[in-house]
């Protein structure tokens, strides 16, 4: 008898403990990582592209590189990225994620989302990475006009994409007729 | 058509339909379910192919979670009518996207099956998951109904009806008529068998039809009718047979009747009966059939010829077998050979068996080799046994005939004797009468003639007339009661110069053969043709003359339209005498003929005695002589009386004259019943000088006999009638001999002639005469008894 009593004890004091701990490290990520509900779609969305575009060979550095999808500019993602791409391989490559502060520190990205905080440079950032077969996403206002591939346009409570297909074509990459289907397609302007 | 006919019809018919619908059928079912197998198959395939081609284009959809995109793309579903609804689930498996749109989620799985095609219900449901690449994104619901599946089979089983009733009626038009090909000579047969039972005629044939195995049908029922005509035909040959040979009763004519028949009906080219006596090493041809005798006579085989047995053939049969040769040409025995040799081919010898004993064998041959079928042999076999029955009956019967008759002749012969002792009763009665009649004639017809010399020519003539027709009498008398008697030794014998007697006969009889038959208007030629070396015969010549006159009355009673009356003599051999009386009258039929001899048989009705030719039979037997009768209706009768001359040495102990010394006289007494018999007797022998006392009765006889015995002058003879009322002559004598133990005794019978013949002269009677008494007897007697 006495020994049950004890063993209650302990389980309320172990259901306490876990309780105190999950609220702290709950407190913790919010507080590093937070990420808004729109970005973790966004975060999914990147991720989802490396299933309907084609690279070219090149663009990798060789047949085992990682697929790397890069953030330029302020990273509003959180630790979203990290968690959609968690675990998951394309043939057999496995995903990457990096953060640039500038386009001269990318080497070798397949994806590269383009922050609101480099909207103002969004010609030049197109310009320098034309030929290095990479896709480039934006959710800066007009980014696929002016020369950016995919464009995340927010629509009540939806994201919609806009895709500048001879931008991608430009880069020689391929978008499947599947991803163009749900997709509002635009050129350039310049 | 006869509503007994349409069975088999209807059977084949049914038969044909069943069996081509049960194969349609069963193909049609088993076409069905294949088909309706594959076609699940292939619904679950065109669903399954469709949710991957949705699911292929929601992956964006999904990927970029774009519901109405992925709602566009249901949409088009509006293509498949079947396809009753449809719904995207994300990965994290919750409702993305419903077709029809705005469809209630209640309808839908709230969450994702496990994924393949199944059929729930009338549906079909099918969870394809949603894949890019290596990736899942979510799940494709899709629900079809199977209304596709239902009307495919509706029309399919549509179909498959149609055709099962097109192919039915199509069996039923070409079965009907291929059934008749099996069914009409079945049919006809059956018709044809139904004709046969009901006319009960059995040379009707079936048709022939084609087809081998109702051509084999018929062919054997037409050979079943060939053979049971066959057999029918024998049974009634064996019928005919067996009524024919039923009608007779002699082996012969059995026989004969066989054998035509077989040459006749069955028919057979040669047949013969043989006969086989126990032990014998050889048959005896019976008879051979009429048509067989040609042939018979060319094997030089008739009518009693011997047939040698052979080892083979005859001998087996010999045991009670049945042999039949197919080919006589090949079998080396002698018959066998013999019937080769005589065109013949094919041989049975059916054994004629009575309790196992083979008396004879029927054998019926024919030209051809091997021409007698089983049948046949079994039909010859059956008669064989007929046949021996039949023999074996006929020569019972034959046997019993002999006995019958035999009993029945000696039936007659009894009867006859019967008739003839009865006869001879009343004759010896009638003889007793007339012989005491005539005894006074006869007395003093010898006494006159004796003792009166001096009469005329004339009388003496008269008288010695009168003496010989009483001795006439008294013979006929005699002999009327004894004619039926054997010859004995009492029938005086003489000589009998025939000629001589054949003259007094014609000279006695002339009244009767010219002067009546003239009256009459009839005129009767007399004609004698007498042998003149006819020697005397020993006899009794009364008799022969007697007959004579019998046998000439017959003559003449046969021609009473006049005629010719024809004595003859002759001498037969040396030692036969033949004495014949023929006339030219109307003859004897047969029935007469036999007859004519028997006691009170006449044809001249009231006229008739009938006793005329029995009592000539009876001297011919007497005479140890022969009596033959020729007679034809019409045309006259001849009776014939042959005599056999006896040696001189045999007839000498003839009756010689004796004479007789006068004896001395005597004292008589005489005792009779009648008084004129008495008168006579005293008459004479007071003639001769005797003393007489008559008593007219037997008391009145002893009487007188005692009360001379006790005189001085007894009687020294007494002589007695035999039968007299109240005392007869036993008594007499009787009464005589107690008196007188010396005195002799005479008896006079009108009965002599049965008293000596039966051996009963009665005690204390010296000697017995005869009535009438002749006076030359008695004296001898007389003279004998007192010496």
């Amino acid at each position: 008898m006495r020994e049950r009593q004890s063993s209650d004890q302990f389980a309320r004091l172990a259901l306490l403990l876990a309780t105190l701990i999950s609220l702290i490290v709950s407190g913790l990520a919010n507080s590093t990582a937070a990420a808004s509900p729109e970005y973790q779609v966004k975060a999914v969305f990147l991720f989802n592209f490396a299933q309907f575009v084609e690279w070219p060979p090149q663009s990798f550095e060789d047949a085992a590189a990682p697929f790397v999808i890069g953030v330029l500019g302020t990273d509003p993602f959180g630790a979203a990225l990290e968690g959609a791409v968690r675990g998951e391989t394309l043939n057999g490559r496995s995903f990457v994620i990096e953060r640039y502060r500038s386009v001269t520190e990318i080497r070798h990205c397949q994806i590269l989302f383009i922050s609101r905080s480099e909207a103002a440079h969004i010609e030049e950032i197109s310009a320098s990475l034309a030929g290095h077969g990479i896709l480039t996403v934006s959710d800066a206002e007009d980014s696929a006009q002016r020369g950016l591939m995919i464009r995340f346009v927010a629509e009540s409570n939806r994201i919609r994409l806009r895709i500048n297909v001879e931008a991608a074509k430009a880069a020689g990459l391929s978008i499947s007729s599947k991803l163009l289907r749900p997709a509002e397609l635009v050129t350039s302007t310049d | 058509m006869p509503s007994g006919q349409t069975p088999i019809r209807r059977k084949l018919m049914t038969m044909i339909l069943l069996t081509s619908g049960a194969v349609l059928l069963l193909t049609s079912a088993s076409f069905l379910a294949h088909e309706f197998f594959t076609f699940r198959y292939s619904t679950v395939r065109s669903l399954s192919t469709l949710g991957q081609v949705i699911a292929t284009n929601s992956t964006a959809a999904l990927a970029f979670d774009n519901a109405k995109d992925a709602v566009e793309i249901l949409t088009a579903l509006k293509a498949e009518p079947h396809v009753v609804s449809a719904g995207l689930y994300n990965s994290d498996g919750q409702l993305f996207a419903t077709y029809p749109q705005g469809f209630d989620n209640g309808e839908f799985p709230r969450t994702p099956g496990a994924d393949g095609y199944r059929f729930e219900g009338h549906f079909l449901v099918g969870f394809q998951p949603v894949l890019e690449g290596q990736r899942r994104l979510g799940t494709l619901f899709l629900k079809s109904d199977l209304g596709a599946l239902f009307d495919w089979l509706r029309l399919y089983s549509g179909i498959a009806a149609s055709v099962i009733a097109a192919s039915f009626l199509l069996a039923y038009l070409i079965s009907r008529n291929l059934q008749r090909q099996i069914s009409e000579p079945i049919l006809a047969l059956a018709r044809t068998a139904e004709a046969v039972s009901r006319e009960r005629d059995y040379s009707v044939r079936a048709a022939p039809v084609q087809g081998h195995e109702l051509r084999l049908l018929t062919d054997g029922f037409n050979h079943m009718l060939e053979r049971t005509q066959a057999q029918l035909s024998r049974l009634d040959l064996l019928q005919k047979i067996t009524r024919a040979i039923g009608e007779r009763q002699d082996p012969a004519s059995i026989f004969q009747v066989v054998l035509q028949r077989l040459e006749d009906d069955m028919p057979i080219e040669f047949g013969c009966i043989c006969l086989h006596e126990a032990q014998s090493d050889f048959l005896i041809a019976r008879t051979i059939g009429a048509r067989s005798m040609p042939a018979a006579a060319s094997m030089g085989i008739s009518e009693q010829t011997n047939i040698p047995i052979d080892d083979n053939g005859i001998s087996k049969c010999l045991l009670g077998q049945l042999v039949y040769e197919r080919d006589v040409r090949e079998v080396s025995f002698p018959f066998p050979q013999r019937l080769a040799g005589g065109g013949f081919r094919s041989l049975v010898i059916a054994p004629l068996l009575i309790e196992s004993n083979v008396f004879g064998m029927l054998i019926a041959s024919r030209r051809e080799a091997d021409a007698f079928t089983s049948g046949d042999c079994e039909f010859l076999r059956q008669l064989s046994e007929h046949v021996a029955l039949a023999t074996q009956q006929a020569q019972l019967y034959g046997a019993l005939q002999r006995a019958y008759d035999d009993l029945r002749q000696s039936q007659q012969t009894a009867l006859q004797q019967e008739r003839l002792r009865a006869l001879g009763q009343m004759a010896s009665g009638i003889a007793h009468d007339i012989n005491n009649a005539i005894s006074p004639v006869a007395l003093y017809t010898e006494s006159l003639l004796e003792r009166e010399p001096n009469l005329s020519e004339r009388t003496r003539s008269y008288l010695v007339t009168i003496q010989r027709a009483i001795e006439d009498v008294a013979e006929t008398v005699a002999r009327m009661r004894e004619f039926y008697r054997p010859r004995e030794p009492q029938i005086v014998l003489g000589r009998i110069h025939v000629n001589r007697a054949v003259q007094q006969i014609i000279e006695l009889t002339r009244a009767r053969w010219s002067d009546v038959a003239q009256q009459r208007g009839i005129m009767i030629e007399l004609r004698t043709e007498l042998a003149d070396d006819v020697p005397e015969l020993i006899g009794a010549e009364s008799e022969v003359r007697d007959a004579l006159t019998n046998l000439i009355f017959n003559a003449v009673d046969a021609m009473p339209n006049g005629g010719i009356l024809t004595l003859r003599t002759r001498l037969v051999g040396s030692q036969r005498v033949c004495l014949e009386v023929s006339d030219t009258g109307i003859g004897m039929d047969e029935e007469t003929r036999r007859r004519c001899l028997e006691p009170f048989y006449t044809t001249k009705g009231e006229r008739g005695t009938g006793l005329g030719l029995a009592m000539v039979y009876g001297m011919i037997q007497r005479h140890s002589a022969e009596l033959e009768i020729d007679s034809e209706v019409g045309k006259g009768t001849t009776m014939r009386l042959i005599f056999t001359v006896l040696t001189p040495d045999t007839a000498a102990s003839g009756v010689v004259p004796v004479l007789v010394p006068r004896q001395s006289l005597l004292r008589i007494l005489l005792v009779d019943d009648d008084p004129i018999l008495l008168q006579s007797l005293r008459d004479t022998l007071e003639g001769d000088g005797h003393t007489i006392t008559a008593a007219s009765g037997g008391q009145a006889g002893i009487d007188a006999f005692a009360a001379a015995a006790s005189s001085a002058t007894p009687f020294d003879v007494v002589v007695t009638d035999l039968g007299m009322p109240y005392v007869d002559g036993r008594k007499v004598a009787a009464t005589v001999r107690a008196l007188s133990p010396t005195v002799p005794i005479v008896m006079l019978t009108g009965w002599g002639q049965r008293l000596i013949a039966d051996d009963e002269v009665p005690p204390h009677v010296d000697r017995v005469l005869n009535k009438p008494p002749r006076l030359a007897d008695l004296r001898v007697v007389l003279a004998e008894l007192t010496a």
